[in-house]
């Protein structure tokens, strides 16, 4: 009798601390949001800021709150979330720590084709914008696609190390045509790659905010519904065949689904890395290994840890330091910090 | 009655065949332990056995259906498998390890039911890990270890239990451990379990039926009072063996062995010949 009560107790107290930890990410997450609308080229003080959100601003200031920074850390938030959930994902099917979306060749393959868009076409006519995420998610969508029938064997289906490995194999084939690619660019088209790829929130308009929200809106729910799927994976394939999962199926879903997320959201916030890596590992320590906690609590890890890292990049320097680059600098060591870690 | 109708499968790793046209048939409600040297394709048969392997040509039967073409969630709620290399993730605790077990009952995202709890404090109760039932797998012994993944196959609810030597890396005690839990799993509950065994006298002592293997073919099948003799034991593992009675199930063991040498290969020696040469030197 004592033990049940033990047991419900350890149960309920897992859940409780999921609990706690997304309110305090939400929390920080709005502390965050509300110190982020106050950065920027221009200053406007908090009391400002506050009263144009009621609509009682001048129209400088809606225009810089409304159009220039709302939606661009909206779309933080967003990318910040996708690329997390990816990751994760990623992580459950070829359960590797060390997965991210980059190794299903979403960054490399939508990094090409931007490029390739870039060298035929002028950045800054209005049909380039339009054209630009469409093609990175096609490209990032291609690469995945490429990767996936690379390791796909008819006797065993996809195997996590083969994929890996593939990915790995292809991600350095694109870098290295995109090189070539490179002596092609003028300067300024380059200048603007360099930054794309180094993952700066370009597309900071809410037509962006729409193209991204369904994306996430339908894959976040059904990532979610398959939980259990994830957790049954991360025992290993003779056990989840065992179980009854249908590994080959399931693999496949699954990862259309990380791509679909990775791909939506590197299409507008450009090469951003490293998100999708680190944001599941902080989860796992925060709020342990079961995915009914490790989907929604990386979403809320990554979405917090993108918005800081655009806010600290326009902090820093005007007009702004890309947060690919910000999120790189602050993850590497924090990550070389978790692997000295693991090993002992 | 027989639970599991293995006829004429074709498996193999890339394009080299290790098992051929190999049939077999394993009893229902019985203890069915499958050996053979490294390499003879028992661990191949027990994976195909348990469809983690695919076969070639022929099929697998489990109550009649074919196992590679039925559901898999339907053949997991009547056979449970317990891979070689099981591995949990440290952070899980024994109970929630065990609860994956009802898997194969889950619809989408609903949460367990009454039934899928009565199943899982049944299968911490009968393996004795109540005590532990909130520890991290990572904090348990070897042997506890074992258990707990015995715990969730049980919890899985099924007939018929599959286990690819569940007692390799365990001490002694432990491996008896373990094979005393299967043994009153099968008397008490009937059920049907097919594993692979390194130790011939454990299996000897635990199964109502062995099957020997070697070079991808089962060279013998029967009780292990039919199996465990000593022409069969040169054959499959070209070992001498000596022989005598188990003290706890009065079938055959291997008193010890030696090689077998090419040139008096058919120098054997019969088990009470053997018992009485052990008993002699003993009291001499």
């Amino acid at each position: 009798m004592r033990a049940e009560k033990y047991k419900q107790h350890s149960q309920k107290g897992k859940a409780k601390r999921a609990v706690l930890v997304s309110v305090t990410l939400v929390f920080l997450i709005i502390i965050i949001f509300f110190i982020s609308l106050n950065t920027g080229s221009i200053y406007l003080t908090p009391a400002e800021v506050i009263l144009t959100l009621f609509g009682q601003g001048t129209e400088q200031q809606n225009l810089i709150l409304f159009d220039f920074r709302l939606p661009r850390m909206v779309i933080a938030l967003l990318v910040g979330t996708g690329l997390a959930i990816s990751g994760a994902v990623l992580q459950g099917i070829v359960r590797n720590p060390l997965a991210d979306p980059g190794i299903i060749g979403i960054n490399a393959g939508a990094g090409l084709s931007v490029m390739l868009f870039l060298s035929f076409f002028a950045v800054t006519t209005t049909i380039s914008i339009i054209l630009m995420p469409f093609l990175a998610f096609l490209g990032a969508a291609g690469a995945a696609f490429i990767i996936y029938v690379l390791s796909y064997k008819r006797s065993e289906g996809i195997t996590p190390m083969r994929l890996v490995l593939t990915g790995i194999a292809v991600a350095a084939g694109i870098n290295a045509l995109m090189i070539v690619l490179t002596l092609r660019l003028n300067p300024e088209t380059y200048q603007f790659l360099a930054t794309w790829l180094a993952g700066s929130i370009w597309g900071s308009d809410w037509q962006f905010v729409l193209a991204l929200l369904p994306w996430l809106v339908i894959l976040i729910p059904f990532v979610y519904s398959k939980a259990m799927v994830l957790n049954i994976l991360h025992l290993g394939e003779e056990t989840s065949i065992g179980l009854g999962a249908n590994l080959e199926k399931e693999r496949r879903v699954l990862l259309a689904s990380a791509v679909g997320l990775a791909a939506a959201s590197v299409s507008v916030s450009g090469g951003i890395g490293f998100i999708g890596l680190i944001a599941p590992h902080l989860t796992r320590q925060l709020v342990g290994d079961k995915y009914e906690y490790v989907i929604p609590v990386s979403g809320l890890v990554g979405a917090l840890l993108l918005l800081l890292a655009d806010m600290i990049g326009r902090f820093i320097k005007q007009p702004e330091v890309p947060a690919g680059i910000i999120v790189a600098v602050i993850g590497a060591p924090y990550f070389l910090y978790l692997l000295a870690r693991l090993k002992d | 009655m027989k639970t599991i109708e293995v006829n004429k499968i074709d498996v193999g790793y890339a394009n080299e065949l290790i098992i051929k046209n190999l049939s077999i048939s394993i009893p229902s409600n019985k203890i069915t332990t499958i050996i053979g040297p490294n390499g003879c394709g028992k661990s191949t048969l027990i994976k195909t056995i348990a469809r983690i392997l695919n076969v070639k040509g022929g099929a697998v039967f489990l109550e009649g259906e074919e196992i590679h073409k039925v559901d898999t969630k339907e053949i997991a709620k009547r056979m449970a498998i317990l891979p070689q290399t099981a591995e949990a993730p440290g952070g899980l605790t024994v109970y929630e390890l065990i609860s994956y077990g009802r898997f194969p009952y889950k619809k989408g995202m609903g949460s367990l039911r009454k039934e899928d709890y009565e199943y899982i404090n049944w299968a911490v109760d009968v393996t004795g890990l109540t005590e532990v039932q909130n520890r991290a797998i990572s904090a348990l012994s070897g042997g506890q270890r074992q258990r707990v993944w015995i715990a969730m196959a049980l919890a899985q609810g099924t007939d018929t239990l599959v286990l690819d030597e569940p007692t390799t890396y365990l001490d002694l005690a432990h491996q008896l451990d373990i094979l005393l839990l299967l043994e009153r799993l099968n008397k008490e509950e009937g059920r049907t379990i097919i594993m692979v065994l390194h130790d011939l006298n454990h299996a000897s002592r635990f199964s109502h039926y062995m099957i020997a293997m070697r070079d991808g073919e089962v060279v013998t099948d029967g009780t292990p009072e039919e199996v465990m003799t000593c022409a069969n034991l040169q054959q499959v593992f070209q070992i001498d063996a000596h022989l005598a009675r188990c003290p706890h199930s009065a079938n055959p063991i291997c008193l010890s062995y030696q090689l077998c040498q090419a040139e008096k290969a058919s120098a054997c020696c019969s088990i009470n010949s053997a018992s009485k040469a052990y008993h002699q030197t003993a009291s001499g």
